[in-house]
């Protein structure tokens, strides 16, 4: 049996990643009918801070502490950087948006300024970061100032090590001690996950006895840092009753990938395109997409009875290999929906570098769409493939997102970037909201 | 029929029938099903019964019953929500034969004394005889229609005895019209009349009489010859009028039977000769005693135990029951059950009984079974394959519960299957996940090592390496997983997280999977399969590893079953 809809939307956004949610979250926002194809699992991988920019260029591996102005040399010395095609203002609107979205959604984040801030990660590195979530923040001021602090870890809890914090952080924070603790109701359980702690902690009983079992180790201490798991979708709540608890700046560490704030972040992107009213198809994978001069037909599988969508516009953020939007043979890389010509070295030889931990990185790390000004990716001509074909985000090539630690920022104002494009094709100079 | 003989048949089979009666309702407080039925004594159920009728008896309660006596009993209420055509096909069988018992069967004690004219061949007893036999036929044709068109794949729990009576009652009811056409045919019960009330069987003086009886009351004699003056007829019915008419309508109203004279006309002669009334009769006598005598021990016993099952369902409403009065309940259920099978047509696992081809998993065949093993007839000979079936019907049920909304006659099937399941696991056949949590997903392993199960069915997910080339490992399926979540340590909790069941497959050390509490203990909320970002199928690899494990494990625990 197959169904066709009837509804023609504005918009079809194939990808539920960071980038496919951003374009969906920002058509909605400008009143465009919006409809999302794919499973949002990719975002689990994602740590919670949000990246603008802060390593460039990576041969020297320079970090930026404001990322504006690694924005702009990169705009001078990469211009075929995706990034590179936007300008200031936009991404910081784009990025406002993003958070403000979030926050709405039960997820705060830190107010947006110009500086990168410094977190601490799980093995204790420290991680120069753009968009930080509210839990942890406290977190940057205590690393900044390193006055006596706490870090919290569990027993059975294999994904992070308070003790492993401290001891990197070394000679760097000599007044930083660590206290392992059981978690109440987990005494015969040998192995425990971060997930499961941050929904016991929504309990109003297992979080007081959570705050009873610190409470008498705080000594001296001005500010507790506890793993990523202080509450899932209620984390406000619970963060709060902890600092209360506790009378002290209480403060989480991203945990291993995926973690609490992947899973949080999930949860608010996919409650944030829901009730912009984003209708969604995140089981479905897409199987076909046809063009015509106005719209372009997208034949679902694994949709009940099969389905195929109408849409004027389609963007494309089905992400590089991980999310599968490029697939590699031995030899050659393709796009795996369309099969558009994907940008990548001549032969497999150049893919990779001699060293595998070259700064600088791996060509094929480099591979993905080309597009053009309207971020239209290219055909084999190097002319837009269809007038009503977009892409945003790690399938666009000449960009190095892990390296540059820029992955956020690709996916939020990629996304923002192209969706006005296609606000303006399809009304005009102005939002279909009204706004200019 | 002698007096004496009819005597000694109606009272033999009568003593049967209260003596059988007598037995299957003392079976409503003895048989156990369910392990709490164990724990109370026949005496504690026979007090909890008559206590709990005497308090409805003399409270509000009574209201109740007897709305339920009304609505469900009488009018068979519950049937007419869910099946119209079958609904009118009972209350034709229901209406026809309570009216053949009292007004024809019990003519002598019931309409003989209440209407002092009573005769059986006066209106309106010859038509009301005849409309209740033709009511009774085409309900049952109504009623077996019905049945036809609800198939479920498998032929329905029936007994042999069930099929004869109903070949009784066919017989009763072909013996019953075939004995009034041949009377109202046969010259010599006309003769055996005039002999009695006229004084005389001469056929020339009787002319006028036999004149009007040929033409009228459908009385077939082979010498009257053709061409009868109306003037004679005239003759005969002044006679008529005198001698047999206070006794005697019109036989046309017999509407069945006058027909069937007039096909029998022909033969009436010849059926004279062979004394076809004595043999008829003797036949639908016999018919109805065996019957009677037979009534208790058929499915139709239900007649009885049905009332008693909606009256009770009706004087307890929402109140919980004692473990004594559940014990009753369920025991008067295995009787009060008639085998109508809608609830098989609605059963959640009807298709998997039929992909398994298993009718055990069906709930009127599961009735069936437990009434078996309550009497201790399902294991009299050990755990044979036939038990094996029943105990895999019985623990494929999902407990949805559709079986009870839709029984006709208000069983709670449900607390039967969970009781079934109860005395199962007691008598060595436990649920599948409880067999196999016996023992540590290593020792399963360990001892498959040595055996190969070629009859095992396939598992194309678990087996096929693609299913898993995408996980990563990233942990988010355990993350997700409610039984992990709710695992409080490694005695009873998980012993492998859902990743690490598909990492031992991705290892190719399948084995070690099939015994595993995850798999077993695997709610199937599809939670890990949902929000795995690579989309691997975490939870129908579960549901695979099940099948496979209860083949495998069970061709280990139960050597030789069907498996």
């Amino acid at each position: 049996m197959t169904h066709t809809r009837q509804d023609t939307f504005d918009v079809a956004v194939i990808g539920a990643g960071m980038a496919g949610m951003a374009a969906a979250l920002f058509a909605a926002e400008r009143g465009l009918s919006c409809i999302q194809i794919g499973n949002g699992g990719g975002i689990l991988f994602a740590s919670g801070l949000l990246d603008l920019m802060s390593i460039h260029p990576l041969a020297e591996r320079r970090k930026w502490g404001f990322p504006f102005d690694a924005l702009a040399a990169l705009a001078l010395e990469q211009p075929q950087h995706p990034l590179a095609r936007i300008d200031a203002t936009s991404v910081r609107t784009a990025f406002n948006a993003f958070v403000a979205a979030l926050g709405k959604a039960g997820l705060p984040y830190a107010p947006l300024g110009k500086a990168n801030s410094d977190v601490l990660t799980s093995i204790g590195t420290i991680k120069p970061t753009y968009g930080v979530p509210r839990s942890m923040i406290a977190g940057v001021k205590a690393l900044a100032q390193r006055p006596p602090c706490l870090f919290v870890d569990f027993h059975g809890l294999r994904e992070f090590s308070a003790r492993q914090i401290v001891s990197t952080l070394g000679d760097s924070w000599p007044a930083a001690r660590f206290q392992r603790l059981q978690f109440p109701g987990t005494e015969a359980v040998p192995e425990l996950y971060a997930a499961h702690l941050a929904r016991a902690l929504e309990n109003v009983e297992t979080r007081a006895r959570t705050i009873d079992l610190v409470k008498p180790l705080l000594g001296d201490a001005q500010a507790i840092g506890f793993p990523a798991l202080l509450g899932l979708e209620h984390s406000v709540e619970v963060h709060a009753a902890f600092e209360a608890g506790l009378g002290l700046p209480v403060f989480e560490i991203p945990t291993m990938p995926t973690s609490v704030p992947g899973l949080r972040l999930l949860m608010a992107l996919e409650a944030a395109v829901a009730t912009r009213g984003v209708s969604r198809r995140h089981h479905s994978t897409v199987d076909s997409i046809v063009f015509d001069d106005e719209t372009a037909t997208i034949g679902l599988i694994d949709s009940p009875g099969g389905e195929r969508v109408v849409a004027r516009t389609v963007v494309l953020a089905t992400g590089r290999f991980m999310g599968r939007g490029l697939v590699a043979d031995r030899g050659h890389v393709s796009e795996s929906i369309i099969g558009l010509p994907v940008h990548q070295p001549t032969s497999r030889n150049e893919w990779h570098q001699r060293d595998f931990l070259d700064p600088t990185g791996h060509a094929i790390n480099r591979a993905g769409l080309l597009i053009d000004d309207s971020w239209r990716p290219l055909d084999a001509a190097g002319n837009p493939a269809w007038p009503h074909l977009f892409a945003v985000g790690s399938i666009l090539a000449h960009q190095d997102w892990m390296r540059s630690k820029c992955g956020s920022g690709l996916a939020i104002a990629t996304a923002w970037a192209a969706v006005r494009q296609i606000t303006r094709q399809l009304y005009g100079d102005c939002d279909k909201a009204g706004e200019p | 029929m002698t007096p004496a003989l009819f005597r000694i048949a109606l009272y033999g089979s009568l003593a049967i029938c209260l003596l059988g009666l007598l037995w299957r309702v003392s079976t409503w407080f003895h048989l156990r099903v369910g392990p709490d039925a164990c724990n109370v004594t026949v005496f504690q159920r026979l007090i909890t019964a008559v206590r709990g009728a005497v308090s409805v008896t003399f409270s509000r309660g009574l209201v109740h019953v007897l709305r339920a006596f009304f609505v469900d009993v009488v009018f068979q209420n519950r049937l007419f929500a869910r099946e119209k055509l079958r609904w009118l096909g009972h209350q034709l069988i229901l209406t026809g034969f309570t009216g053949l018992v009292l007004v024809h069967a019990l003519a002598s004690v019931l309409a003989g004394k209440l209407s002092p004219g009573y005769q059986p061949t006066l209106d309106p007893y010859m038509f009301l005889r005849n409309l209740a036999g033709v009511m009774v036929f085409v309900g049952i044709a109504m009623v077996f229609a019905g049945r036809r068109r609800q198939q479920t794949g498998f032929p329905q729990s029936r007994r042999p005895i069930d099929a004869i009576f109903v070949a009784l009652l066919g017989t009763i009811l072909v013996s019953g019209f075939l004995l009034e056409a041949h009377k109202i045919a046969s010259p010599r019960a006309f003769y055996r009349m005039t002999d009695q009330f006229i004084g005389t069987t001469d056929p020339e003086e009787l002319k006028p009489l036999r004149a009007l009886w040929a033409s009228e009351f459908g009385v077939a004699f082979d010498d009257m010859g053709d061409g009868i003056e109306p003037a004679v007829i005239a003759e005969g019915r002044e006679l008529h009028g005198d001698a047999c008419a206070s006794c005697h309508a019109k036989p046309t109203s017999a509407f069945i039977s006058y027909t069937a004279a007039k096909v029998l006309a022909p033969l009436s002669g010849a059926l004279d000769e062979a004394r076809a009334d004595t043999w008829l009769l003797y036949l639908h006598l016999f018919a109805c005693f065996i019957g009677l005598a037979l009534l208790p021990f058929s499915r139709f016993f239900h007649a009885v135990a049905d009332p008693v099952s909606l009256l009770v369902n009706g004087a307890a409403r929402e109140r919980e029951f004692s473990s004594a009065g559940r014990a009753s309940r369920r025991a008067l259920a295995l009787d009060a059950c008639v085998h109508c099978g809608l609830c098989d047509s609605s059963c959640s696992v009807g298709p998997l009984a039929r992909h398994l081809g298993n009718p055990a998993l069906l709930p009127s065949h599961k009735i069936v079974a437990t009434g078996a093993h309550a009497r201790r007839r399902l294991l009299s000979h050990g755990i044979g394959p036939d038990a094996l079936l029943v105990s895999e019907g019985a623990f494929q049920c999902t407990d949805c519960g559709r079986c009870t909304t839709r029984c006709p006659v208000g069983l709670d099937l449900a607390d039967l299957w969970e009781a079934g399941r109860g005395d199962l696991a007691i008598a060595g056949l436990p649920a599948p996940s409880q067999w196999v949590q016996a023992r540590s997903a290593f020792a399963w392993a360990e001892s498959l090592d040595s055996r190969s199960t070629p009859d095992a069915p396939s598992a194309p997910l678990a087996s096929d390496r693609r299913t898993f080339s995408h996980c990563v490992q990233c942990q988010t399926c355990t993350n997700v997983c409610p039984v992990v979540a709710h695992s409080i340590d490694t005695e009873h909790g998980v012993d492998l997280t859902p990743q690490k069941v598909m990492n031992l497959l991705r290892l190719g050390m399948l084995d070690l999977t099939l015994g595993s509490r995850m798999v077993w203990d695997c709610a199937t909320c599809y939670q890990c399969q949902e929000n795995c970002p690579e989309g691997v199928r975490v939870t129908d690899v579960m549901c695979e590893l099940r099948g496979l494990a209860y083949h495998r494990l069970g061709s280990v625990r139960n050597p030789g079953g069907p498996s």
